[in-house]
């Protein structure tokens, strides 16, 4: 999902830097004007929960371990918009020290992960949760939202991927930048997240807010309304 | 390889990554010496150009730059190029590698492997008769690859050779907010704090496991120590804001500016500027 530095043509890396911006600044703007003074800690806090929820290795069925992305449980935990900040301070740090990522894509990671992924997951949540308060509907929710949240995400990145051949190719029609067009990125990514990835991701989630709404329900964003 | 050791591992590398970076950014070497924001605007300057670059021969003499650079700031090279060759390997060459045959990127077959008796039409999709290699498609791969080992060796670059902390303030020369600065710093020194506690805890764990674990059980116990590092951070924010109270924090944030640029950091910005002038140029 993290996408290097090489694959994305500057006409695409920019307009996706163009739109980070602007959700990063309504999010600080918003949180500001919520949390005054506090949005600092605050956001560095939720970015630093953001960044270790991907240290966790989670046994999955197979023999094998996995861990989430997170941004869809950050979402559902502390709400769209302070995920919106928090996953994308995580992905900038893991692009510029630990390589994950580059730094001409750090825009459009960020779109994906922490735009994209974030309020599908909130929103998907609230859909299939409706006014119901029965625990199964809660965790199904829950399994929906980083389902669909990280498939969602996956196929965004695709697109960005699969037009490449289209918008920048040299004069012979060889791919300057990712080479695969929109019929072949978008199935692959689409399929490896919609019967794997994305399912490993919903049950991350759905475990995490199982775990959050047995023990602490009151930190819950997406649950807030519901229950004052 | 259980949850417990693969969790302790990746925590391990996160870990020993920072101190790594820590160390090599105090030696004495040529980038070492040179302001944080001559080396920040090196690198978005640079790596944009890496960007830009449509041809083999760019790249190539950029990557000898970089090399160049990396020799002169005294850097441990086999564990830097290590590093670097690992993640052009795995995020360019295996990424890329598929393009290289005419399924996707049309051309001259120089190396066909797979007849069939005549071609096929897949619904949107055509196999032709011959599948194979073409130069093109090993021109796209080597391009895709080589763009990926000079970003990250770029990057690494000024990471290996600045402290975080002085990397996030340099940022200021591109107008980023003070705050926004401030909570990038704050989360880069928690995440390091939280990993060693993780890291505890797997310990802790590891050392009171005498048989397996079952699936279902070590699920439960990472979804209650995730839970935990969530209170812990929630309690942390508390602390945090506490401490900024205490020492008189009103809401205007304001780093630290740098001191004065001297003549080598003025001579190395114009001699690195010039360098990506040539690379753009030819």
């Amino acid at each position: 999902m993290h996408i290097p530095d090489g694959y994305l043509s500057p006409q695409t890396y920019v307009p996706l830097y163009g739109a980070s911006f602007a959700f990063w600044a309504i999010a600080l703007r918003k949180l500001k004007s919520e949390l005054s003074v506090k949005h600092i800690p605050y956001l560095a806090m939720a970015a630093a929960f953001s960044f270790i929820i991907q240290m966790f290795n989670i046994p999955i069925p197979g023999g094998t371990t996995g861990h989430a992305v997170g941004a869809g449980i950050a979402a559902l935990l502390l709400g769209p918009w302070t995920a919106v900040i928090a996953v994308s301070v995580a992905l900038i740090i893991q692009a510029i020290v630990f390589g994950d990522g580059g730094i001409t894509a750090i825009g459009a990671n960020c779109f994906n992960m922490a735009v994209v992924m974030p309020f599908v997951s909130y929103w998907a949540f609230k859909l299939i949760k409706g006014k119901s308060d029965s625990a199964k509907r809660l965790y199904a929710a829950g399994f929906f939202a980083g389902y669909i949240g990280l498939s969602l995400s996956a196929i965004v990145t695709a697109v960005e991927f699969g037009i490449q051949p289209l918008i920048a190719s040299a004069s012979d029609g060889r791919p300057l930048y990712a080479p695969y067009p929109l019929s072949v990125a978008v199935p692959v990514m689409a399929l490896e997240h919609l019967l794997l990835f994305g399912i490993i991701e919903g049950v991350i989630t759905a475990m995490l807010l199982k775990y959050f709404i047995k023990h602490e329900p009151e930190v819950v964003y997406a649950i807030q309304g519901d229950r004052q | 390889m259980s949850f417990i050791e693969s969790g302790i591992e990746h925590l391990g590398k996160v870990i020993k990554t920072g101190y790594v970076q820590w160390e090599s950014a105090s030696e004495n070497g040529f980038f070492q010496r040179l302001d944080a924001r001559i080396k920040v605007l090196f690198l978005i300057f640079f790596i944009v150009i890496v960007s830009l670059k449509r041809e083999l021969l760019p790249e190539i003499a950029i990557a000898f730059f970089v090399f160049g650079l990396t020799f002169a700031s005294r850097l441990n090279i086999l564990n830097f190029y290590g590093r670097v060759l690992f993640l052009g390997f795995v995020f360019g060459f295996l990424i890329a590698l598929p393009s290289a045959f005419n399924v996707i990127t049309k051309g001259d077959i120089i190396l066909p492997l797979i007849h069939f008796s005549k071609p096929y039409d897949l619904w949107i999709y055509h196999i032709p008769a011959t599948i194979g290699i073409t130069g093109e498609g090993i021109s796209v791969v080597a391009m895709l690859t080589l763009r990926v080992i000079n970003s990250v060796s770029l990057s690494f670059l000024v990471l290996y050779t600045t402290p975080f902390a002085d990397i996030i303030r340099a940022l200021k020369v591109l107008k980023v907010p003070d705050a926004v600065l401030m909570i990038i710093t704050l989360t880069y020194k928690y995440i390091f704090i939280f990993a060693k506690t993780i890291e505890d805890m797997y310990l802790a764990k590891k050392s009171r496991t005498a048989s397996g674990v079952s699936s279902k059980d070590a699920r439960r116990w990472v979804a209650g120590r995730i839970a935990f590092m969530f209170k812990k951070s929630r309690q942390r924010c508390e602390d945090v804001f506490n401490a900024m109270i205490a020492r008189g924090f009103s809401d205007t944030v304001m780093l630290y500016g740098f001191k004065k640029m001297n003549k080598l950091d003025a001579a190395a910005g114009f001699a690195l500027f010039s360098a990506g002038i040539i690379f753009l140029w030819i």
